[in-house]
């Protein structure tokens, strides 16, 4: 009889019912989409040469998992919301207790599992689709990635499993232990704050000095060492929560008193705000905080990968190609590069001894990227070297520069420069070596691309040679496409999770907040005004910990200093990929908190 | 004098066609003058909020038309509906519903504010109706830091600010202990014959009623009897109020 009832309450609800089980599936199809990644041994190790890419996938792995109870709770409380007027009702009609609590661990286990069951597919699809979208953009083979893989599945499963008993546990208790009254009275709880200036005032300039410390702290890595980290973290964390849970209130409180908030819903806009902001501030600094780590896993990942152009034009090689003996195509494609420089050097070999013409070094000297004591950006300045510095006696450096420039098998031969007619003497055949500096490394890299195949089909041994700029850059692509993707898979997964925690948290406040809308509306206010209210108060629920965790990202970035030449570098990118991700969970919570707030009865 | 409020042939028929349908209003007349204070009386289910529904333009009617204040609101749609309701209705509930996360100053202010005023003149007005209403001291309270009577006066302030055309009330006493609905009554009376205020009161309480200068009986959707008070003292209607209704419910 109370299964059947039970069953009536949920297909009554069956929207929000919905609501929760997308939200759970969507929850463990991230979940297994990062686990497919993270316990990948092989892929990790195939993709990076970076040791640490299993630790911070481990890490990462149990701060996503973190997140994931904090999420099932919130989806938690979400249900418990629907239910427990329904329940205190069979309570107070006289149903067993025990009974109930059977029902409640059930219902939620079911619903759990089902959800889960569901998300391992849907989750294999998308490792698949964001596998494949990763693969296309890097242009690059991913090692060992499989959209499908069983210790993944397997994990997810049972981690979700034991997440939904616990939950369903701490249902029934919430249930059996609170008196039935409160339950049936759940929407009437007061939502007014005292109005306490002074206290805001002092913890709003505490959060902001906290946070000013912590952001100096991490521009200040190369001072403080290791020691910045946990400086930044504690500070940051709770400068984060001072400030919503002072600063937000302090300035809205300021804003209900002024003119604004006698224009249309404003006022009580702000008032709604006021009690969310405070009743949020551990989700909300939560939320700033892992939308920062998610952010800039991205931005880093990204910011790795694009690093390769700049890092490249900073990787002391001066010619963007070297072309030995160029053929009829060859030339065509270096004709129709932006050139700054180019030589062309004429020379003949006899006897293990490579002949160069003198005169062609002093009428254009080899160049040499001058050396540069950290990575920085300034422009790369070029040292030249005339026929006397390759001739040298006491300094190698110069001929090493000729040396470097030839293929393998001549490094070991000897350089002689004589004069033209001494080398027009030489019977044996002329070879040239042609050397080409163009303006911009990037926008030729397709016809510098072009001849350095068409050289490699000529000389494999070109490929082993990483003082050639365009076989440097496909080492930097290798190993930093590897890290992009990591840094992409955390960062989304981060993200979606995150805002789906705070999706369902102002979902579980939408049920109270029918009540008060529905009075608004019979009080003539235009449904426009109540959606625009609704869109307005979510948004701002949603930008305050987005534009929080953005700066936090801005000054983090400073940490990434010391590793990469310019961590700001195309910054937008990153930031417009999550910009967009984090819209579409907003419009999708205001959609449903508008079908379930404004649902005329 | 054309009527404030004017309805002809109301009908309201609850559930689809081919579902269970059930008629719960079967033909309404009847019309309210400028400054009467009219109540609607009748037993639980006789159809007494479904009529006040209609009126208030929260719920179409099946046929007929509704009235107010020389527009015919069965005609209006979306906006237009919300923002009559704005203009011309004034509201009181039995719950009070008043918005607990404003203050008494701001659910009062809330209508004028829907309406584009600035503020200054809402502060004005808001001002001038709690005075009205002698509910000045707690303007700056909560709803939960106030009495349920005080809650009313509130929620009566904030159904008169932007002068309606018509106060309705649904069981505005309904939640209120006797000296808090008599204090209530004796302020709409007072409303009614000092700013000329038209009332429609939904009541199934003899004491409310006896308030009213005439009073609609209704039963199973049907307005069945009326009286009128006249110059009767109000202990004396009330009597006649019992005595109908003794035999209006056989
Ligand atoms: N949404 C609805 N769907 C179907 N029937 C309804 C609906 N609302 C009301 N009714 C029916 O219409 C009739 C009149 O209801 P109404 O709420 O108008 O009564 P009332 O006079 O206000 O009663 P009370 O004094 O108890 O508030 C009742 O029989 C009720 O069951
Ligand atoms: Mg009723």
């Amino acid at each position: 009889m109370l299964r059947k009832l039970a069953l009536t309450g949920i297909k009554s609800r069956l929207k929000d019912y919905i609501v929760l089980f997308s939200g759970l599936t969507i929850a463990s199809a991230i979940f297994y989409m990062f686990e497919a990644l993270a316990t990948n041994k092989n892929f990790i190790e195939h993709n990076t040469t970076v040791g640490s890419a299993l630790i911070i996938f481990q890490f990462g792995s149990v701060l996503l998992a973190i997140i994931t109870l904090v999420y099932i709770l919130y989806a938690n409380s979400f249900l418990m919301t629907m239910r427990q007027k329904d329940y205190a009702t069979y309570m107070m009609l006289g149903a067993k207790s025990r009974k109930i609590g059977e029902l409640i661990v059930s219902e939620t286990i079911v619903i759990g599992t089902l959800a889960t069951l569901i998300g391992i597919v849907v989750g294999t699809a998308l490792t698949y689709g964001v596998g494949m979208l990763l693969v296309a953009r890097i242009d690059a083979t991913v090692h060992s990635f499989q959209p499908f893989y069983l210790p993944a599945a397997i994990i997810t499963l049972i981690f979700f499993l034991i997440l939904f008993i616990f939950a369903g546990l701490v249902n029934r208790h919430q249930l059996l232990k609170k008196p039935i009254l409160s339950l049936l009275h759940v929407d009437d709880t007061p939502t007014q704050i005292k109005y306490r200036p002074v206290v805001w005032l002092i913890e709003a300039i505490i959060g902001v000095a906290l946070l000013g410390v912590g952001y100096w702290a991490m521009a200040s890595l190369t001072k403080l060492n290791i020691l910045a980290i946990p400086i930044a973290l504690v500070t940051i964390v709770a400068g984060s929560f001072l400030v919503f849970n002072a600063l937000t209130i302090w300035v809205l409180a300021i804003l209900q008193k002024s003119k604004l908030a006698k224009k249309g819903l404003n006022g009580f806009t702000m008032a709604q705000l006021k009690f969310r902001v405070h009743d949020y501030t551990r989700l909300l600094s939560m939320v700033s905080i892992l939308f920062a780590l998610a952010l800039g896993a991205i931005t880093v990942g990204m910011g790795y990968y694009n690093q390769i152009p700049l890092m490249t034009e900073h990787s002391g090689i001066a010619y963007d190609t070297v072309v030995h003996d160029p053929n009829q195509k060859e030339l065509r494609e270096i004709r129709a590069m932006d050139v700054s420089q180019q030589a062309n050097y004429a020379y003949k070999t006899a006897n293990k001894t490579i002949y160069f013409v003198k005169n062609d070094f002093d009428k254009k000297p080899l160049l040499r990227v001058k050396q540069q004591h950290n990575m920085s950006l300034a422009a790369v300045e070029y040292e030249k070297i005339t026929s006397d510095q390759i001739m040298s006696k006491t300094d190698k450096s110069g001929l090493q520069t000729l040396q470097e420039l030839l293929l393998a098998n001549q490094r070991n031969d000897q350089v002689q420069l004589v004069s033209q007619s001494q080398f027009d003497q030489l019977a044996q055949p002329a070879h040239h070596l042609h050397t080409v500096q163009v303006k911009n490394f990037r926008t030729d890299l397709p016809r510098i691309k072009a001849v350095y195949n068409s050289q490699v089909a000529k000389h494999p041994e070109i490929k082993e040679d990483f003082s050639n700029k365009y076989g440097f850059y496909q080492v930097l692509k290798a190993t930093f496409s590897g890290l992009e993707f990591m840094g992409f898979f955390l960062g989304i997964a981060f993200l979606a999770m995150l805002a789906s925690c705070l999706m369902f948290k102002i979902l579980s406040g939408a049920s109270s907040d029918r009540i008060r809308y529905r009075m608004l509306d019979k009080i003539g206010t235009r449904q426009s005004m109540l959606r625009g209210a609704i869109n307005k108060e979510v948004g701002i629920l949603f930008l305050l910990p987005g534009v929080l965790g953005v700066i936090h990202v801005l000054f983090g970035l400073q940490l990434f200093k010391v590793l990469m030449v310019d961590p700001y570098y195309q910054i937008w990118i990153p930031f417009a990929i999550f910009i967009v991700l984090y819209a579409v969970y907003y419009v999708i919570t205001t959609k449903l908190y508008q079908s379930i707030v404004l649902k005329k009865e | 004098m054309t009527a404030i409020v004017d309805i002809k042939n109301v009908t309201k028929i609850y559930g689809k066609k081919g579902e269970k349908q059930f008629q719960a209003l079967k033909g309404i007349n009847f019309d309210v003058a400028p400054g009467e204070f009219v109540g609607i009386m009748g037993a639980s289910g006789s159809g007494k909020t479904t009529l006040l529904n209609i009126l208030s333009t929260l719920d179409q009617p099946t046929a007929g038309q509704v009235t107010i204040n020389n527009q015919e609101v069965t005609q209006l749609k979306g906006d237009q509906l919300a923002d009559f309701r704005a203009n011309e209705i004034g509201f009181i509930f039995q719950d009070f519903n008043l918005l607990e996360n404003l203050t008494a100053r701001e659910n009062i202010g809330l209508p004028l504010a829907l309406q584009n005023v600035n503020a200054k003149k809402i502060d004005q007005l808001v001002q001038t109706i709690a005075q009205r209403l002698s509910i000045t001291e707690i303007l700056d309270n909560y709803p939960t830091e106030i009495s349920g009577g005080q809650k009313q006066r509130v929620a009566a302030a904030r159904a008169l600010v932007h002068e309606p055309a018509i106060l309705f009330g649904d069981e505005p006493t309904g939640a209120l202990d006797s000296k808090s609905a008599r204090d209530l009554l004796e302020t709409m009376d007072d409303l009614n014959k000092n700013d000329q205020v038209s009332i429609l009161l939904v009541t199934h309480d003899p004491f409310s009623a006896s308030y009213c200068q005439r009073i609609l009986f209704i039963k199973d959707g049907v307005i069945g009897q009326s009286l009128e008070r006249g110059q009767k003292s109000r202990p004396d209607f009330y009597q006649e109020i019992l005595t109908t209704l003794g035999t209006f419910e056989q």
